[in-house]
């Protein structure tokens, strides 16, 4: 929230400048110098800083040169540090720094009111009002960043005059913002039967461009941009997902297809625009839509506006995905069980280039899936999962997980601390019939 | 997955799975893995397999129990293990021939393991525990083949065994059967080359023999060579300092990358280092007959032999017509002889190329094409119409300060074309001569630069700049005279003319009464013969500096003329003088502010020269304290110009970072110096860049007035946005001499490149400044600056694609921002022609394709964002986002050419400038 006035503070030349100003036998009194330019505000440089950034170092493949000049920049760093904790040892920057910051708090007063800034007028003068009452022509005081102001923005006001003392700058959209994941899910790699191909599709589409570009500079390909996961339900796409985000470093942005369809016209498309503003602001990341289907479905005459506005929000999506600006290190999982509805533009190379199929899960698969949750379950002896493994019947991983749930309920039940293999084929039977039962065979047809 | 169970369906694996299935199905312990068994043991593919099978089933099933570890692993994964570690056993058998099917068989089993991008190939993992057995063994083992074969595998299996530092890998190739290095793959090789470099080292501090290294540095080498991987072979060899080596191993496929990976790393190397890369990368364009980058790579060595040598080796006239055109680009003057070129014609043809006889003629035929012949006056430049309510009423400040500025603005804007709206007018439009009129619409000293000007429009066209300018020199006015000796300066900048029709004007003149008038000569003749180490200028020179009665200006004057004629020449003798010119001046001369350009001119004398100035700087020493540093200042970033030297940087910087109270003057230079040091690759100037914001934060005033200069040196016709926006929050500075800084440097990085969004900056600034007349001044240059030549000039000292350093254009930015350094009494005062210098930096910023008679040849071309392809496989694209054009086209600050047709090819590697055309003989018209 106080971003506002530090960076005030900086753009408008240094501290010492204002000092020799006033030495020099008090001038008649000269507006601000005029910002370089009004209106729209300058798009946030990207990055934290994008003076602090350092240049881009090529070749991204580890060889000599690479090293030469990193080596490089890093003596220029090191000069710098010298130079600074130097200066800093002369003249501290910090109190004086300190003291400016702490006049500039005594002029903004306490507490400060919030409103919006409505118009510009002049470079000093500006339009505001507050959430209730009237609007007022203040002036805004010299520290505050005018290349930063443009109309609408959120403001900080002072208490009695009125006058904008700041910016608020906090502009992610709280809707965004809980889609990062901050806590790593606790499912890893380890945790997941099979889908070895899958995996390493995913590693190869996903992770790896983001650890080791070097390994496609290489080769002299450009990484995936994307992929689709798809298959039966309850085969494992989220968890792999989930397993992604477990094992990387980069920021995580989670969203449900559901989630970017907003009450209101426009406010869908916008929702994606700002996700993946802020996955560019925090990339390197990795984008995670779950249950696509519920934006991306094919584009057909829309009778209501509700449904316009999906598809609008699937173009934004389709522009994202590779549109006019290059995303640079942000990546994209899609996640869906029909693939076959989804909008063919949205799956065609360039958007999404790598479409990874989770089949029902093989004889071996199996084996290993009911490993994973029979593992912290007591078995009585006479347990042999081999018989449900090699069944005819088909399964999908959240069924085995279904049996081995339905399995310790059913020994719970008769109070028992272990649990048989009749239990086994007694929760297999319940599940089965409920998945029969879930689409009655042959009823409407 | 799918296909090996597949495998194991055979009969006999099924009924071997059964029993175990009866065998293990009643242990608790195990329930859960009944079916473990049942892919073990696949069938190793080798013929010796066959009966190990049952054997290793047997001792498997009580191992799995004992280590719990084994639950992760996959079924293929532990028959492997399993499969490995049986192998490992039988190489300890005493049976020599069950040992070779052994090693045979696990040197399969790692050689076709193929795995994942970044993880350890499984057979190499799982024989790690087996590694020190294998090693123990080995050093029991009697010589023979078996041994040979065993030090073969220890020495993959030391790939991911050996600690650090130990180089097993190394130790055991050298001991194996040296057969294909590449066998093994690339990992491998890669692995041997990190030990090789390592061992070398340390042999080189014990001074151990190294014969046997480097038989398999040649192995690698050519192994690294055949697959692509040219820089790899390229570090290697520059860890075993045997580049040599590099040259028999190139070959036509991939000695283009070779080298640019040579010339790229020479840039960041130490400092004997990059002449040996350079050398090597000299060789091997000279080995595949690629004579015009080897004279690129000449110019850069500044290796006069070399030069000579690509002439007398290329035999074909059209490329060294070429090489004429690169010579003449870079400024460096060269007498062709009979050596180079048989034909007498011929070889004046060329030399006229060299001469740049014909670069006004190219110029024009550019400007044609764009359709900017048409003169600009200053008002189309200031565009006042846009700004709204109070600049359009400043008419009545200083309107001789304006007129001065009109000029340099009109100068500047129609520099080269020939006609302008001020001074060329034909004379019947209006009655008299208009550009007398223009003339005497300013007083004294400003004369002298309206004159000058003529020079200027004329740029390059000698013949009728000189009929032009002629009536000037019978004027009675010496100012007059001064600015018209000036203009004959200007006119034949960078031109070499057989007659020397400067020299033979301006000569006389030397010696003249009135100072303004020497200093007109002097200029000019420094203009004209700069880089021509001419012993007549020397001869001419050398008595005024020595002369006591001379006044400063005119000695001042003399000396960087003297510097710009002898830039990076070293001369003892120039050299010499300056010195004693400057030990005879009294304490008061020393603190003006013209004398700083006498250790100038000393520093353009070892201009990039590097060490050599050390002698100098001795003598130096003997000034007075204040005068001594300034001198050390200037002489210290000449000398390392264009170096990227950090170690200087760093030295500056420390300069920078001391505090002074007593009015020195020495921090000006420094921050300069940074940015000239610093200047040399793209890394150094971003981090430069950065250094200079710090400067500018913690900076006293005399720091602050020079870091926006820097920024004008580093970014020269080079618009970064960021530095920009840093000029132009800097452009708005409480401290008015920061602010002038600001502004010319705003015209300078925007010099030549018509950018709209500096024009708009500087509008603004005009109005805002309306009143100040020294601001308006510089924002008036600043904008004759942005439109320099209607956008078709450059001021970039680098050409070539950022590879060569043109000396003399380096040497004139370099002067006039150390005029700037002191705006008031040289730019804002009445020396204001200093500003001309940077005539001798003007180049137009072009691409014309020639055809092999030098006519001018359309042809389409992609012009875009140069990529930095170095180190990158196959044959990536050079340029991006780029349109296509048909020559003659304009190319910006980091762009880059490429022909668009296969119709012709070109006969320099690099698009810039005059390029020849040849006809492809190959080539075939689309149906």
């Amino acid at each position: 929230m106080g971003q506002g006035s530090s960076t005030g503070l900086n753009r408008q030349g240094l501290p010492g400048d204002r000092k020799s100003d006033g030495d020099k036998k008090d001038k008649k009194y000269e507006p601000a110098a005029p910002p370089a330019r009004v209106g729209r505000k300058q798009r946030k440089q990207k990055g934290p800083e994008a003076a602090a950034r350092l240049p881009t170092v090529t070749p991204l493949t580890k060889c000599k040169l690479r090293l030469l000049k990193l080596e490089r920049i890093k003596d220029y760093l090191l000069m710098e540090e010298e130079f600074v904790t130097n200066q800093e040892r002369l003249k501290p920057q910090e109190e004086k720094t300190e003291e400016d910051r702490s006049k500039v708090d005594d002029l903004r007063g306490s507490p400060m009111s919030v409103g919006n800034l409505e118009e510009l007028i002049d470079e000093n003068h500006a339009i505001v009002s507050s959430s209730v009452g009237p609007e007022y022509y203040v002036s805004i005081l010299s520290f505050v960043d005018k290349d930063q102001l443009e109309p609408g923005c959120a403001i900080l006001m002072h208490n009695k005059v009125l006058s904008v003392v700041g910016i608020l700058q906090d502009e992610v959209d709280p809707m965004v913002s809980v889609m990062k994941v901050e806590k790593a899910p606790l499912e890893s790699y380890a945790d997941i039967g099979g889908l070895d191909a899958q995996i390493q599709e995913i590693k190869e589409a996903v992770e790896l461009p983001l650890t080791h570009p070097e390994l496609y500079e290489d080769i002299g390909i450009k990484p995936p941009k994307g992929v689709i996961l798809y298959g039966e339900p309850g085969t494992g796409k989220t968890l792999l997902a989930k397993a992604v985000a477990n094992s990387t470093s980069a920021t995580f942005l989670r969203v449900v297809g559901s989630e970017l369809i907003q009450k209101y016209l426009g406010d869908g498309p916008k929702l994606v625009r700002e996700l993946f503003r802020v996955a560019d602001d925090l990339s390197p990341s990795i984008v995670f839509i779950d249950e696509i289907d519920a934006v991306g479905t094919k584009r057909y005459d829309a009778h209501s506006g509700g449904e316009r506005e999906i598809q609008r929000t699937m173009l934004e999506l389709l522009n994202q995905l590779d549109g006019f600006d290059s995303r640079g290190d942000v990546k994209v999982i899609l996640a869906t069980n029909k693939i076959e509805s989804l909008d063919p533009a949205l799956l065609r190379p360039g958007r999404i280039d790598r479409k990874i199929e989770f089949p029902l899960p093989d004889i071996k698969t199996r084996r290993r899936i009911f490993q994973i949750h029979t593992s912290r379950m007591t078995l009585a002896g006479d347990v042999n999962l081999e018989e449900f493994v090699m069944t005819k019947d088909e399964f999908s991983g959240a069924d085995i997980k279904a049996i081995c749930t339905e399995a310790g309920l059913l020994a719970l039940r008769e109070r028992r601390m272990k649990v048989t293999q009749a239990d086994f084929k007694k929760a297999k039977e319940k599940v089965m019939f409920k998945k029969k039962e879930g689409v009655p065979e042959g009823l409407y047809m | 997955m799918q296909l090996e169970g597949s495998v194991y369906d055979s009969s006999s694996e099924r009924s071997d799975y059964d029993d175990h299935r009866r065998g293990t199905g009643d242990e608790h312990d195990d329930f859960l893995f009944p079916w473990k068994p049942s892919i073990m043991a696949p069938e190793p593919k080798n013929t010796a397999g066959g009966g190990a099978t049952r054997e290793e089933a047997s001792t498997k099933v009580p191992k799995k129990k004992d280590e719990k570890k084994d639950e992760d692993l996959s079924e293929e994964d532990l028959a492997l293990k399993q499969q490995l570690e049986l192998y490992v056993e039988r190489v300890q058998d005493p049976d020599p021939g069950l040992q070779k099917v052994a090693l045979e068989s696990m040197r399969q089993e790692i050689r076709t393991s193929t795995s994942s991008m970044t993880s350890v190939p499984k057979p190499l993992k799982f024989l790690r525990p087996h590694y020190g057995t294998l090693k123990a063994y080995y050093e029991t083992m009697k010589d023979s083949d078996q041994k040979k074969f065993l030090a073969d595998i220890l020495s993959v299996l030391a790939l991911t065994m050996s600690a650090e530092g130990e180089r097993e890998s190394l130790k055991y190739r050298l001991l194996g059967s040296k057969g294909d290095i590449g066998s093994w793959g690339h990992e491998y090789v890669r692995n041997l080359a990190g030990e090789i470099a390592q061992e070398y080292t340390k042999h080189q501090n014990e001074e151990v023999p190294i014969d046997d290294i480097m038989d398999l540095v040649q192995q690698i080498v050519e192994f690294h060579m055949k697959h692509n991987a040219e820089p790899e072979a390229v570090d290697l060899l520059m860890e075993v300092e045997d580049l040599d080596l590099l040259v028999e191993h190139v070959d036509i496929a991939n000695y283009k990358r070779t080298c640019l990976y040579l010339t790229a790393a020479a840039r960041y190397l130490p400092d004997p280092d990059d002449m040996l890369v350079l050398d090597i990368a000299y060789g091997i364009y000279m080995k595949f007959d690629e004579y015009a980058s080897a004279l690129q790579i000449a110019l850069l060595l500044d290796n006069q032999q070399y030069v000579n040598q690509i002439f007398s080796t290329c035999d074909d006239l059209f490329q060294k017509k070429q090489f004429c055109y690169i010579l003449a680009r870079q400024g460096v003057p060269f007498v062709l002889d009979d050596n180079m070129v048989l034909e007498e014609d011929d070889r004046e043809q060329l030399q006229d190329i060299i001469n740049n006889a014909k670069l006004s003629e190219g110029y024009l035929t550019l400007a044609r094409d764009i359709e900017v012949m048409e003169p600009k006056s200053p008002e189309d430049i200031y565009k006042a119409h846009l700004l709204d309510g109070r600049a359009s009423a400043s008419a009545t400040v200083d309107s001789a300060r304006q007129n001065l500025s009109a000029t340099f603005v009109n100068a500047f804007v129609n520099a080269g074309f020939g006609q302008d709206k001020l001074m060329t007018v034909p004379s019947e439009a209006s009655s008299g001569s208009s550009s007398g009129n223009w003339l005497f619409k300013n007083k004294e000293h400003g004369k002298i630069s309206v004159a000058a000007s003529l020079g200027m429009i004329l740029l390059w066209d000698v013949d009728s700049g000189l009929s032009q300018i002629d009536k000037y020199l019978h004027s009675s006015d010496n100012h007059v005279i001064a600015g018209a000796l000036l203009g004959i300066g200007i006119v034949n900048c960078n031109i070499k003319n057989d007659c020397d029709p400067a020299l033979a004007l301006l000569g006389d003149y030397i010696d003249k009464e009135d100072p303004s008038i020497r200093i007109g000569a002097v200029m000019g003749l420094g203009i004209t013969y700069a880089n021509t180490q001419n012993e007549m200028i020397r001869r001419k020179f050398m008595p005024i500096l020595g002369d006591s009665k001379a006044p400063l200006d005119v000695i001042a004057f003399t000396a960087i003329s003297l510097g710009l004629v002898y830039v990076g020449s070293c001369n003892e003798e120039v050299a010499q003088a300056i010195l004693f010119s400057l030990m005879d001046r009294s304490d008061t001369e020393l603190g003006d502010p013209l004398t700083r350009l006498l250790p100038l001119g000393l520093g353009l004398l070892y201009l990039g020269k590097q060490d050599s100035v050390e002698a100098t700087t001795e003598v130096s020493k003997t000034f007075n304290e204040k005068f001594r540093k300034y001198c050390d200042m200037t002489l210290l970033s000449c000398a390392y110009a264009g170096t990227g030297n950090v170690l200087k940087v760093q030295s500056l910087l420390g300069h920078c970072a001391q505090h002074l109270d007593k009015g020195e003057t020495h921090q000006g230079p420094a921050v300069l110096g940074i940015a000239m040091v610093a200047m040399a690759e793209e890394l150094g100037l971003e981090m430069a860049i950065r250094s200079l914001e710090h400067l500018l934060q913690y900076g006293e005033q005399n720091i602050r007035r020079a870091v926006p200069l820097a920024f004008g040196l580093l970014c020269i016709s080079n618009p970064k946005v960021n530095v920009m926006d840093t000029l132009s929050r800097l452009s708005h500075d409480s401290d008015s001499e920061v602010a002038t800084a600001a502004i010319i440097s705003l015209g300078l990085i925007g010099a030549g490149t018509n950018n709209a969004r500096i024009a708009g900056m500087l509008r603004n600034l005009s109005s805002y400044y309306y009143k100040d007349a020294n601001s308006l001044f510089c924002v008036r240059i600043a904008q004759g600056l942005v439109h320099l030549g209607k956008g078709l000039l450059t001021l970039n000292p680098y050409h070539s694609d950022r590879f060569l350093l043109s000396p003399t254009a380096l040497a004139a930015l370099v002067i006039v921002l150390h005029a700037c350094l002191d705006m008031k009494p040289i730019i804002l005062g009445k020396y204001h022609f200093v500003l001309y210098f940077l005539v001798l930096a003007m180049q137009p910023r072009m691409l014309m394709t020639v055809d092999e008679n030098l006519r001018p040849l359309s042809v389409p071309v992609r012009v875009g964002q140069a990529v930095d392809i170095v180190g990158q496989a196959g044959r990536p694209k050079t340029i991006t986002g780029f349109q296509t054009h048909s020559t003659p086209v304009l190319l910006a600050a980091g762009d880059r050419a490429e022909l668009a047709t296969e119709k012709y090819i070109p006969l320099s590697p690099i698009l810039e400038g005059f390029v020849i055309l040849k006809q492809n003989p190959d080539y075939r018209e689309d149906q």
